[in-house]
């Protein structure tokens, strides 16, 4: 995904490590092509830098970063109407998830809403349908939301 | 010295170079003396100056990338600090005004009363200077002319009496402004 992200055209990811995604960020790494932050909102202030330079970027994050950052989304990314992609890991979709995610996993969707982000769950058959679905979005003017859901135990 | 004539000052010698200015004081200040089509005013999300700078000036390694900052937006965001510090972002100049205060908000005291972000910056790989007067913030923005980043430049300045406006442009035309300059 990271690969086929890259090719169409997403140059720069930034963001705080999920191990939803580790795959992503693994791959990422090996081609030196990611850039691990302190936290979720620091994240999309450099994305946002990079994007405001015409270079197309993404930001990864656990949910409870999306919580960190939604006034950034909303007084930064919306506000000045700056196009990224969000990859999110959906923690607490497993009902037996660690305890700390289950809240924020049962209204992450209800966030994603109510921010007036547009997302798409990432599955096994579609995620190349998901990817091109948020370059688009990006390329036309207009942030996104891809959501990776946490299906196993650790 | 007050911002406003420290913000002058700087904006001057620095030309048509980019900036990215802290909401607050800072960026209604920067507005209001030397408005340019190169300065992103950054008008919300406190503390993310630097961040946003950081993300420029990665794309942009051929050009030096200033950033406006407040006490009280850095210590929203130590760990933009760190982050710029492990990449040693050779073409970003951070310079904070430090009036040990939120000023917009009422003017109350920030942590700068009480500690020193000179040792912050230190530890964090920049290369730090500091001033409270004219002379030597001339002093110093003569030096770094040849001197690699990333750099933080430390002023520490007395509370305005004067209110600067408001920015008075929409955020996308902000945002419009600071894209075609890389054009």
């Amino acid at each position: 995904m990271f690969d086929y992200l890259h090719n169409l055209g997403v140059e720069n990811s930034v963001g705080v490590p999920d191990s939803t995604m580790k795959y992503f960020i693994e791959q990422g790494l090996k081609k030196n092509k990611i850039l691990i932050a302190t936290r979720e909102d620091e994240s999309i202030g450099i994305a946002v830098g990079m994007s405001l330079a015409k270079s197309h970027s993404l930001v990864f994050m656990q949910n409870a970063g999306l919580a960190n950052s939604i006034s950034t989304i909303t007084s930064l990314v919306q506000l000045y109407k700056i196009p990224l992609i969000f990859l999110v890991g959906w923690r607490g979709y497993l009902k037996n998830d660690a305890p700390e995610h289950k809240k924020i996993g049962e209204i992450q969707s209800k966030i994603l809403k109510l921010v007036g982000l547009k997302s798409k769950i990432v599955k096994e058959d579609n995620w190349k349908s998901c990817c091109k679905w948020a370059f688009d979005q990006i390329s036309n003017g207009s942030s996104c939301c891809l959501v990776i859901r946490r299906l196993f135990d650790e | 010295m007050n911002r406003m004539e420290a913000i002058r000052l700087i904006a001057k010698k620095i030309g048509n170079q980019p900036i990215v200015s802290a909401n607050g004081y800072v960026s209604r200040d920067l507005f209001e003396t030397y408005d340019k089509e190169s300065n992103f005013y950054m008008i919300g999300s406190m503390g993310l100056a630097s961040s946003i700078a950081l993300g420029v000036a990665i794309k942009n390694p051929k050009k030096r990338v200033y950033v406006f900052d407040g006490d009280g937006n850095i210590l929203m965001n130590l760990g933009s600090l760190a982050t710029i510090g492990m990449l040693r972002q050779k073409n970003l100049i951070h310079i904070i005004f430090d009036n040990e205060s939120h000023e917009s908000t009422g003017g109350q005291p920030t942590h700068t009363t009480k500690l020193d972000i000179k040792n912050i910056g230190k530890s964090t790989n920049y290369r730090v200077f500091e001033t409270m007067s004219k002379n030597g913030l001339q002093t110093i923005l003569n030096k770094i002319q040849n001197t690699s980043g990333p750099i933080m430049i430390i002023i520490k300045i007395s509370k305005s009496s004067n209110t600067s406006k408001r920015v008075g442009y929409n955020p996308t035309k902000i945002r419009d402004r600071f894209m075609n300059y890389f054009d």
